[in-house]
């Protein structure tokens, strides 16, 4: 196995063509370009075997520019500091190799080609005044009015003495006086976009057929979505009916996935719970028919999953998603999730919150509430069920109840009351609260003080 | 030769595929804590993964204090759980006070409905789905409140099954109800009987601290 191949970089820079065409002649040798307000930078490396040296590399990008009718001049190194530099200077430093045959060609450009391993020797004849257009107009007069004027007498500076003076920045100084890079090239890739449609020769109507076409939609862009090492973490599925109706139905998904079935089932299953039509019409039907789907996927860095020896391994995201969106369809929708309390003393408030975001969320969340053992758990009664309580020296003494399957019966232990009021601009509660033991088991009874009634809150189990 | 006939017959049943009814050996399987110390010890450590078993008991027995107790354990260990919360009587507020990890919780709300049958059979469907996903430590059905004649009218099939959808998962499937409805093989039933234990003496500094709880446990003899 050989060594890695050397990353060459060429530059190219025109001052009278915008970058958007300099990126056109660079993307004729390489995908890898990257887009600067008025050059563009593009790695050349592993043309040896298609084009040739870097020197015919350079020479060839200079011809491909003036077919586009561009004036431009190419610069080829090592790095990128080293050929924007030698691009943006006209006069070449000394070790830069002047390419035969494009080299002041009077109104065709020049190219150059700087020798790896001297690109700071390259550089060093440059004049200080270049580094502006790379962020360090602040540090320049005080460079000089040291005396520097060249590159390379900046680059005869001790590189500490330089960070003790200017911190950061007298480092990034150094840097670019030696020609080297701050940072790596960075390519510009062009937004990928994830959708797929299908315009169908027949209506269609109902869901199962719909399944067979949205597989089919979304089998290829699961491809792509792998190919590219994407997740979707959002999906938009548009119908356009035969009334020219378009619906449409978005679904956000709680963790990246790319999973064909899952993504089909879940679009299925939202539609089976969210029906097209209105009440008075049936709930599979689309008015009529379907006349074309298409499916719009937000692409996201894939999900990188790293599983641990000494934790069990949690049901994935997928998994999660399609139950949750299987048992919402049964239950209804908002009616499964994760429970969570609200701040608030109000009786029985909480909140569900979506359960798949904790779950991948749950080595950050690893906070038990100890309590006491055997503590008795409170069945509340969502809707609270009224009752008769008979009193003696304002204490419950007998519960009453017109609900079947709760008789009431004799008070035979009590606690309380526990007085709790609040919410007085919003939701208004003002009771009292006891803990009563009748014959068939400890119940919660609650007396509202404002209006005197009386109800079972629930069942301590 | 009382045993040796039994392992011909298991043997047999196992090559007709008819060995569902078989109990496995209980000492090898998994099972997950419930934090009563007198059942965990009955149970031979807790309430088994892989099988569906049975919280029966009275009103204020204490049934929803032993399974949140298996949720405790579970959310301790850093794996999920599942309620399927027939009539929606869950109170979140209690259940954090006694240290079950509400982000690791599956609610599956039902409705307060005043015809329980659809809503019996909404909560039934929910379970099996959330046993046929898997991976879950504990999922739990709440039929407490639920009516016997509402139970009645679900066909008998229905409990093999939720206990077929379990089997071999690692997943310890509880029914909390009222009376003995089903079990597994190779599930266990727990019976409880409790009472109330008042602490202090004036109505306002009088509290009901917990419960004294008399568990038995009814499960068939091991192989």
């Amino acid at each position: 196995m050989g060594a890695p191949e050397r990353i060459v970089v060429a530059c190219l820079l025109s001052p009278t063509a915008p970058a958007e065409r300099l990126a056109d002649v660079a993307r004729a040798f390489s995908p890898r370009v990257e887009c600067r307000s008025d050059c563009v930078l593009v790695d050349v490396s592993g043309l040896g075997r298609i084009v040739g040296e870097p020197p015919v590399v350079a020479r060839e990008l200079l011809r491909e520019a003036r077919t586009h009718g561009i004036d431009a001049v190419v610069a080829v190194a090592a790095t990128r500091m080293a050929a924007t530099l030698c691009a943006r200077c006209q006069v070449p430093g000394a070790w830069c190799e002047r390419v035969p045959g494009a080299w002041q060609v009077p109104g065709a450009g020049y190219a150059i080609v700087i020798p790896q391993g001297r690109e700071r020797e390259a550089v060093s004849e440059l004049p200080l005044s270049v580094l502006s257009v790379f962020g360090f107009a602040e540090e320049l007069p005080t460079l000089d009015r040291w005396g520097l004027r060249t590159l390379g007498e900046l680059a005869a500076l001790p590189p500490a003495d330089l960070h003790a003076r200017f911190g950061a920045a007298g480092l990034a100084l150094h840097r670019a006086a030696c020609g080297r890079d701050d940072r790596p090239l960075v390519p510009n890739v062009d937004p990928i976009r994830f959708e797929a449609s299908i315009e169908l020769e027949w209506p269609i109507d109902g869901l199962e057929p719909l399944s067979f076409v949205l597989a089919r939609l979304l089998d290829p862009l699961s491809t792509a979505l792998e190919q590219a090492d994407r997740g979707a973490s959002a999906i938009t599925l548009t119908l356009t009916l035969t009334t020219r109706e378009r619906v449409s139905r978005r679904l956000e998904l709680p963790a990246p996935m790319r999973d064909a079935r899952t993504l089909r089932t879940l679009l299925l299953l939202h539609l089976e719970s969210h029906p097209v039509t209105g009440a008075g019409e049936e709930a599979s039907g689309f008015n009529g028919g379907i006349d074309r789907v298409a499916i719009d996927i937000e692409p996201t860095p894939a999900r990188i999953v790293q599983y641990s020896l000494l934790e069990r391994a949690l049901p994935s995201p997928e998994t999660l998603s399609t139950l949750i969106a299987r048992l919402e369809a049964i239950m209804g929708a908002g009616r499964v999730g994760a429970p969570a309390l609200v701040d608030s003393h109000e009786p029985g408030a909480f909140t569900i919150s979506r359960f798949g975001d904790l779950v991948i969320s749950r080595f950050s969340d690893r906070q038990i509430t100890k309590s006491q053992d055997h503590q008795m758990i409170l069945r509340r009664f969502r809707l609270p069920v009224p009752a008769r309580v008979d009193l003696d020296c304002g204490r419950p003494v007998r519960v009453t109840t017109l609900r079947r399957g709760l008789a009431g019966g004799r008070v035979l232990e009590r606690a309380g009351p526990w007085r709790s009021s609040g919410g007085w601009w919003d939701r208004k509660w003002n009771i009292d609260d006891w803990e009563v033991a009748l014959p068939d088991g400890v119940y919660r009874i609650v007396r509202d003080r404002d209006s005197n009634r009386w109800c079972l809150a629930g069942i301590l189990d | 030769m009382a045993i040796l006939a039994r392992a011909d017959l298991e043997s047999l049943l196992r090559v007709r595929k008819l060995d569902r009814t078989l109990v496995p050996a209980r000492e090898h399987r998994e099972s997950i804590p419930t934090g009563l110390s007198t059942l965990d010890k009955t149970l031979g450590g807790g309430l088994p993964r892989g099988e569906l078993s049975e919280i029966v008991g009275p009103r204020s027995s204490g049934r929803t204090t032993v399974a949140f107790g298996a949720m405790r354990s579970a959310g301790e260990s850093g794996e999920l759980s599942a309620l399927v919360d027939t009539f929606d009587r869950f109170d979140p507020e209690s259940a954090a006070a006694a240290g079950i990890r509400l982000a690791g919780l599956l609610w599956v709300r039902g409705e307060s409905a005043i015809d329980p049958v659809p809503a019996l059979e909404r909560a039934v469907k929910a379970f099996n789905l959330v046993l046929q996903a898997g991976g879950f430590a504990v999922a739990a059905l709440d039929l407490a409140d639920v009516a016997p004649s509402a139970l009645r009218r679900l066909p008998f099939t229905t409990w093999f099954r939720l206990a077929r959808a379990v089997e071999g998962r690692r997943t310890a499937a509880l029914i909390v109800a009222p009376d003995h409805l089903a079990r597994s093989p190779g599930g266990v039933t727990v019976v409880l009987e409790a009472a109330p234990r008042w602490v202090g003496s004036s109505d306002r500094a009088r509290i009901c601290e917990g419960l004294w709880v008399h568990p038995s446990v009814s499960l068939l003899p091991a192989s």
